[in-house]
């Protein structure tokens, strides 16, 4: 530009015009050419995230699970769709609304349920609660509570396969609140300069709590976003399965090549409240019919139906397996027990930390530790 | 666009702009003195450091133009600014004193912007509406769209102008402060002079756009980007970025490509980070020499004036060097005092 004769840009620019993305996300497959049992899996994935969170709301308002409690029904397309596209060697961050990401990285039912129930067997130990699930075995980083805190971290995890060379990708999934947090512009500006291999994932559910997204930015289509950073970004719609898997799918392919971060805003609602104490007087009771049109998961089975790749036998088994595998996580986590008062201290320090302290605890501090 | 590319803008000089602008002939002669005032200020506090009088010394010393520029746009007696530590020449316009910085710079009691316990160049007047800052690089955008939001509500008509370097704009504040100006439209413009090095850092390595400018697009706002070392381009967008915030429609972010000419600060070799042959690029690009050019080419000084200039500029210098040296520190039993409010 010579000498600033205007406006650099105008406002939300075309995507792809500029040389700013370049990219879009590959088109969903035809459903008849992907294997039956799979596609019934994933219908089945999607059934046990939603009994799952259905049965856990029913134990809250019971005073069975104590703490927050934030429900994704009407998201679960995301999760099982989102990560079915990454590789078990992946790494995965999440926010707080966390269950349905957990389940479907194959964290074992019984085992989140205890943790919501704050028991001993509980994926973090009875410690974190239902925000705070994590699973490192299943390079799972965890739900975090902070608003766009992760971001910054999943950006540290991509650092950490650039450097060693491993084509490992990070996929960190947030909402759009998260978007006009300082954590989300450091994260993805560092992620763009560096290259990094992180894959943002944007749950668009269009409130931030209670907070409409206009009133919160004035760039509302938010795969615009990614432009302010040079990063290849779409939007795509977070209903559709295959839609979000081929999306997540082709941009884990473009940062395994070293080719930097990709932003992805998928397009979804939440049926429940922002948690389980929101009256909802933010949004009309027009608006969330109108998305339960949109159900994922009555979609997903519709087209499977339409296209004759399953019967409806096969997904009403699909139902009733669900159901057993939720009652069998609740059973298990009723009976897990409360973790001992002993193991307080755990997990707060390292323990070479209390080796490396002098003889006798010093001045007290460390004295504790194991 | 790299700067280097706007090598036409020197040609444009050739032809009079300031009064296609609007700007007469003693706008253009007093911004030159302002430039001119602040340089030589700049250059003694780093006399004054290296002599051991002063503990710090933090340059702006490139960036006049760019400062001046903007300053000239807005309203002296109504506009707030929020400047950061690069900013003498804004200041100065603002109304500071030579006497002022230096009372600053050498921690006297009588530095009008904090009793002498801030650190050089960390600016502030209550009467004069320059607001106080941290040294904490990018806090002072937030608070700018705060004061942009009492302005609106208390409806003044008044403008906030906001400065801080290219390595604010990857701070999480930037993000903050700009979404929320951007959402409520608030008169605030955000004027990155952007130096091309955070500290020692290439913007190219802190930044993953060609420009500054291009970040407001994630906010649905304008974005200018001009060559900083010159006055008359910044003034330009400027006074159009405050006629936009003066009639609703927002705020711009506007980046000035300029160069610090000396280090980040008194305690910085950017000797190790900067090759010689780019310093002295932009030391051939040195705004105050354009502008001496431009005013001599134009009949508003000659030799002799410029000459007189520097001489009366000179003799503020001393000035305001021997008045801040003969006067006292802070008294130890005053230590307290403004560390909580009234």
């Amino acid at each position: 530009m010579g000498g600033g004769e205007g406006m650099a840009q105008a406002n939300n620019p075309e995507p792809g015009r500029d040389g700013w993305t370049g990219w879009t996300p590959d088109p969903p497959p035809d459903l008849r050419d992907e294997p039956p049992e799979r596609l019934l899996e994933y219908y089945r994935q999607m059934q046990v995230i939603r009994h799952f969170e259905e049965r856990a709301a029913q134990a809250y308002t019971q005073g069975r699970i104590g703490g927050f409690l934030h429900l994704a029904n009407g998201e679960e397309a995301l999760a099982v769709g989102g990560l079915a596209a990454l590789e078990p060697e992946d790494d995965l961050i999440t926010h707080y609304r966390d269950h349905g990401v957990a389940l479907a990285r194959g964290s074992d039912p019984g085992r989140v349920m205890a943790e919501l129930f704050g028991r001993a067997d509980g994926v973090s130990g009875g410690r974190g609660g239902s925000m705070h699930l994590a699973d490192a075995g299943r390079r799972f980083w965890g739900g975090h509570a902070i608003v766009g805190i992760h971001l910054p971290i999943a950006a540290g995890l991509a650092l950490a396969h650039q450097y060693r060379k491993e084509p490992r990708v990070v996929l960190c999934i947030f909402g759009d609140g998260a978007t006009n947090t300082g954590a989300f512009h450091e994260a993805l500006n560092l992620a763009a300069t560096w290259e990094l291999p992180v894959i943002f994932l944007c749950q668009n559910n269009l409130y931030g709590m209670g907070t409409a997204i206009e009133r919160a930015m004035r760039v509302t289509e938010l795969h615009r976003r990614g432009a302010a950073y040079g990063i290849p970004s779409a939007r795509i719609n977070g209903m559709r399965l295959l839609e979000v898997r081929a999306a997540v799918a082709s941009a884990a392919r473009w940062a395994r090549e070293g080719k930097g971060p990709v932003f992805l805003e998928a397009l979804t609602y939440r049926y429940r409240g922002h948690s389980m104490a929101d009256p909802e007087l933010y949004r009309t009771k027009e608006e969330l019919k109108a998305w339960r049109a949109w159900d994922p998961i009555q979609l997903f089975a519709q087209e499977l139906l339409e296209a004759g790749v399953v019967t409806p036998e096969a997904l009403r088994r699909a139902d009733q397996e669900a159901e057993q595998v939720v009652e069998a996580a609740i059973a298990f986590a009723e009976q897990s027990p409360e973790p001992d008062p002993a193991t307080l201290h755990h997990g707060v320090y390292r323990a070479p930390l209390a080796a490396a302290l002098p003889a006798g605890g010093g001045n007290g501090v460390g004295a504790h530790l194991p | 666009m790299a700067t280097g590319d706007r090598v036409d803008l020197l040609e444009r000089y050739q032809h009079g702009r300031h009064r296609e602008l609007g700007l007469t002939d003693e706008d253009v002669r007093r911004m030159y003195e302002v430039m001119l005032l602040a340089r030589r200020l700049d250059e003694r506090m780093w006399i004054l450091n290296r002599t051991g009088q002063a503990p710090f010394a933090i340059s702006g010393q490139g960036h006049e133009a760019a400062q001046v520029g903007a300053a000239w746009a807005l309203d002296r007696e109504r506009d707030w600014i929020y400047p950061y530590y690069r900013d003498v020449a804004l200041v100065l316009v603002w109304g500071l004193t030579p006497r002022d910085l230096m009372l600053q710079l050498l921690g006297k009691a009588a530095d009008p912007s904090s009793g002498g316990r801030q650190m050089p160049n960390h600016f502030s007047s209550r009467r004069l509406r320059i607001a106080p800052q941290s040294s904490v690089v990018g806090t002072q955008i937030p608070q700018a769209a705060g004061t942009a939001l009492a302005s609106k509500l208390e409806g003044t008509g008044a403008v906030t102008l906001v400065t801080f370097g290219e390595g604010a704009t990857a701070q999480g504040d930037f993000h903050e402060g700009v979404n929320f100006a951007a959402i409520h439209r608030l008169p605030v413009i955000f004027f990155c002079e952007n130096n091309g090095y955070a500290i020692s850092v290439p913007a190219e390595k802190e930044l993953s756009v060609p420009d500054v400018a291009d970040r407001a697009l994630g906010y649905g706002i304008p974005g200018v980007t001009v060559d900083g070392n010159d006055p008359f381009e910044v003034y330009r967008v400027v006074r159009e970025a405050v006629e936009r915030a003066r009639a609703g429609e927002g705020p711009s972010l506007i980046e000035a490509k300029t160069y610090r000419l000396l280090a980040h600060s008194s305690d910085d070799d950017d000797s190790t980070y900067r090759p010689r042959e780019e310093v002295e690029a932009w030391r051939q690009r040195d705004p105050l020499p354009r502008l001496a050019a431009y005013l001599k080419e134009h009949g508003l000084a000659d030799d002799a004036d410029l000459q007189a200039l520097e001489e009366q500029v000179r003799q503020q210098v001393d000035d305001a060097t021997e008045h801040a040296q003969a006067a006292p520190y802070p008294r130890a039993e005053h230590l307290l005092d403004h560390v909580t409010g009234p």
